[in-house]
């Protein structure tokens, strides 16, 4: 083990010294690992008297909640990785060295995720960091990335503020070395007006969890809708804390505001508890219409509470739009694999280890300059479609939302009729030209 | 908002609400305050215990026999043997030592995370939820809100458990042994009470009522892995409301709860944490042994 971590570190130093951007030849980070480097190899020397390693690989660094309300997303994030690795090494590898993902669990919490970015990066000395689940995780652990000049590619954390550059608004903490691969609130909540205007709803309310995704998620909502031209009325909204476990008295204000519609982005087991109050609360009796932005993200899997038939939901991936040979052949490996539907957390998964095998590739580096330079405005085409990455480092993906309909066939809720909004940026930014949040694209 | 203005807005349907809440927190607070009033361990995996009820009732019922009341009593037994298992290898020796209450806290809290990968590793990491039993799976409509029969026939389960441990505590031998134990344990030694029997029949108890609060609560919210994590602050702050090892505190500070969870987010968002944090700094300044003492109280 000793072996492989010092050989990888020597090898990348080599590559971070002969082409670092920092102009002076070394940066923190690389002297972080050439001490780490140091260290290893003077235990090598005490333990076994000398020796080299053998060959190369190239180690990612993964964040993802493993525990608590939403460990599911991390475990579907760990398939996807286990699945692009198990790919690729049975393929040649990464420019025929063999990959391997370390996953850290972030617990959702800010604390946590930044201790586990610092060990991934000086203790195993990953070529670069992929994951994270929460917005609120996301937004601290920003601007640390852009500190330890290590690129990062989000692969479900949806705040647009990540990919706003810093200074276009308060929040906006977007940066060289973040990327996303996946959608964000601004696309899902683009797609989500969308839906509004085709329904017959007036008056719409919202039911989000306690912290900035719910509340930029009514916002971007409200916003879409206004510059979309969508005749809503926006009457109440209830914002109760992650991990609650009875939501009836929130359940009884929204009703009492009696909307026509309402739309939620509660997700993981939140979700699932939401669902069985609601269902007992006669809410889906009594709201026309209810859109759960983050539901097929945990509906495919669960064994609680399904997301009732009828009622509409939003995905960043559907197992079967685009109908293409790449995502057909994924859903078929991934059914094979794991005898399930993949879901978003998944894909985004998958896709963020083939981006890093195509920029190391392509690049002919591990450096954090070079990948950086090659993520930047890249094109790629993975199970979800053809997208590129924007100028602020965001991937210009469709926004996807259908009517939950129970597929006898895959024994699950899926999309049907599903629809691909394809939220092209300059579109995004107009529709929210009258308002002051930023399109994070 | 002017004070006068606020109770026209408080309805019928948020006290049943409120009632609701609050007899979910009773039956796991009231496990961890006998424990606490008997044998002066603060169990930090009591959450725990209260989770595994519920993921031990969901396994009867999806993979033993479909008999939901079954479900329920084997669920509060099973947790009952855990915790009395706990209490016998890994608490019992811990009584004597000068610094116990941090060891006891220790132990605890490492029950806590092995609990909670042992369920993660059974039984996964997806939520799952139970279904209702059938005789009470239907709704009614009070105060124009709508609530199922089981969510009331909670509120009365709860009822009858403070009733009927008050009575067990204050009217049988084993709850004078009991009451007896908690006051003085050297003397009730010497006077030939069992005392480690009776710690660990004690144990058993408030693990049983933990097992049995988790069980009735499976159907009616999602259970995973962090449900344990997610109730023992809320049924921390009861029993410091309502004094460490009191019975009837565990229920006025259940209860109280219950209700500021039901009413307050209508006003303030964050209402619902701040008011019953809130009320436990007044207790702990004003009255820092809570609002009832000791048990039996």
């Amino acid at each position: 083990m000793w072996l492989t971590v010092v050989d990888k570190n020597i090898t990348r130093d080599a590559d971070g010294i002969g082409s670092s951007t920092s102009g002076t030849g070394y940066d923190r980070r690389t002297i972080l690992k050439t001490a780490t480097a140091g260290a290893g190899l003077t235990s090598i020397a005490g333990c076994l008297g000398g020796g080299s390693g053998g060959s190369g690989s190239v180690t990612l660094g993964a964040m993802n909640i493993l525990s608590g309300f939403a460990s599911l997303y991390g475990e579907e994030a760990e398939r996807g990785y286990d699945l692009a690795v198990e790919e690729i090494n049975n393929n040649g590898g990464i420019d025929g060295n063999d990959v391997e993902v370390i996953v850290r669990d972030t617990e959702a919490d800010s604390g946590t995720a930044t201790q586990q970015m610092t060990s991934l990066i000086e203790e195993d000395g990953v070529d670069g960091l992929m994951g994270l689940d929460s917005s609120g995780v996301a937004q601290n652990i920003a601007p640390q990335i852009k500190q330890s000049q290590m690129p990062l590619m989000i692969t479900h954390a949806a705040t647009p503020y990540v990919t706003s550059p810093e200074g276009e608004s308060e929040d906006s903490v977007g940066n060289d070395y973040v990327f996303r691969c996946s959608n964000t609130v601004a696309h899902d909540m683009y797609g989500a007006a969308q839906v509004a205007s085709e329904l017959d709803a007036t008056d719409w309310a919202t039911i989000g969890p306690d912290y900035a995704f719910g509340y930029d998620t009514w916002a971007y909502f409200q916003a879409f809708a206004e510059g979309m031209g969508v005749d809503a009325n926006f009457t109440t909204e209830q914002y109760p804390p992650l991990a609650t476990s009875d939501y009836s008295p929130y359940i009884s204000s929204i009703l009492d505001a009696e909307p026509d519609a309402v739309i939620t982005p509660l997700w993981g087991s939140d979700l699932t508890t939401f669902l069985g109050q609601a269902e007992d609360s006669g809410w889906f009796d009594q709201i026309d219409h209810t859109l759960f932005s983050v539901g097929m993200g945990t509906d495919l899997p669960s064994d609680g509470s399904p997301l009732p038939e009828g009622e509409w939901a939003s995905t960043r991936y559907d197992p079967f739009v685009p109908d293409t040979e790449e995502n057909n052949t994924f859903l078929e490996t991934y059914m094979e694999e794991y005898d399930t539907l993949p879901t978003y957390n998944a894909e985004g998964a998958y896709r963020a280890v083939y981006l890093y095998k195509k920029a190391i590739e392509e690049g002919g580096s591990t450096n954090a300059g070079d990948l950086v330079d090659q993520f930047s405005g890249m094109q790629h085409t993975g199970p979800v479609g053809e997208y590129e990455f924007t100028e602020t480092n965001q991937a210009s993906v469709a926004s996807i939302w259908g009517e939950v309909t129970y597929s006898d066939e895959y024994e699950s809720n899926v999309l049907e009729p599903v629809e691909r909004y394809e939220a092209a940026p300059a579109d995004v930014r107009g529709a929210l030209e009258g308002s002051d949040l930023p399109p994070g694209l | 908002m002017n004070p006068v203005n606020i109770f026209p807005l408080i309805g019928v349907g948020d006290v049943v609400i409120g009632l609701s809440l609050g007899s979910r927190l009773f039956l796991i607070a009231v496990g961890l305050s006998l424990i606490f009033g008997v044998l002066g361990v603060l169990n930090f995996a009591h959450g725990a215990l209260y989770m595994l009820g519920a993921y031990f009732a969901l396994s009867v019922v999806t993979n033993v026999v479909d008999n939901f009341w079954l479900a329920i009593v084997v669920g509060a037994i099973a947790v009952g043997i855990v915790g009395a298992a706990i209490e016998v290898v890994t608490i019992r020796p811990l009584y004597e030592r000068a610094e116990s209450d941090l060891d006891q806290l220790i132990v605890t809290f490492g029950f806590v995370l092995i609990t909670h990968e042992a369920v993660r590793f059974i039984w996964g990491s997806q939520p799952y939820s139970t279904p209702m039993p059938d005789a009470l799976n239907f709704t009614m409509s009070i105060g124009g809100s709508q609530f199922t029969a089981y969510r009331l026939f909670v509120v009365i389960a709860a009822a009858l458990v403070m009733v009927g441990l008050w009575l067990f505590i204050k009217r049988t031998y084993f709850g004078s042994l009991v009451r007896g134990t908690s006051s003085d344990r050297e003397m009730a030694s010497m006077l030939g009470v069992d005392v480690p029997r009776l710690y660990t029949a004690v144990f058993f108890a408030g693990s049983f009522l933990a097992g049995l609060g988790g069980a009735l609560a499976a159907p009616m919210q999602s259970i995973g892995p962090n449900l344990g994590e997610a109730v023992i602050i809320d049924a921390f702050i009861i029993v410091v409301i309502g004094g460490l090892g009191s019975l009837s505190g565990a229920f006025v500070g259940a209860m109280f709860v219950g209700m500021m969870q039901s009413i307050v987010p209508q006003f303030f968002d964050a209402g619902s944490i701040a008011v019953p944090f809130l009320a436990m700094v007044i207790v702990l300044l004003l009255k820092p042994e809570g609002l009832f003492g000791g048990i039996g109280e």
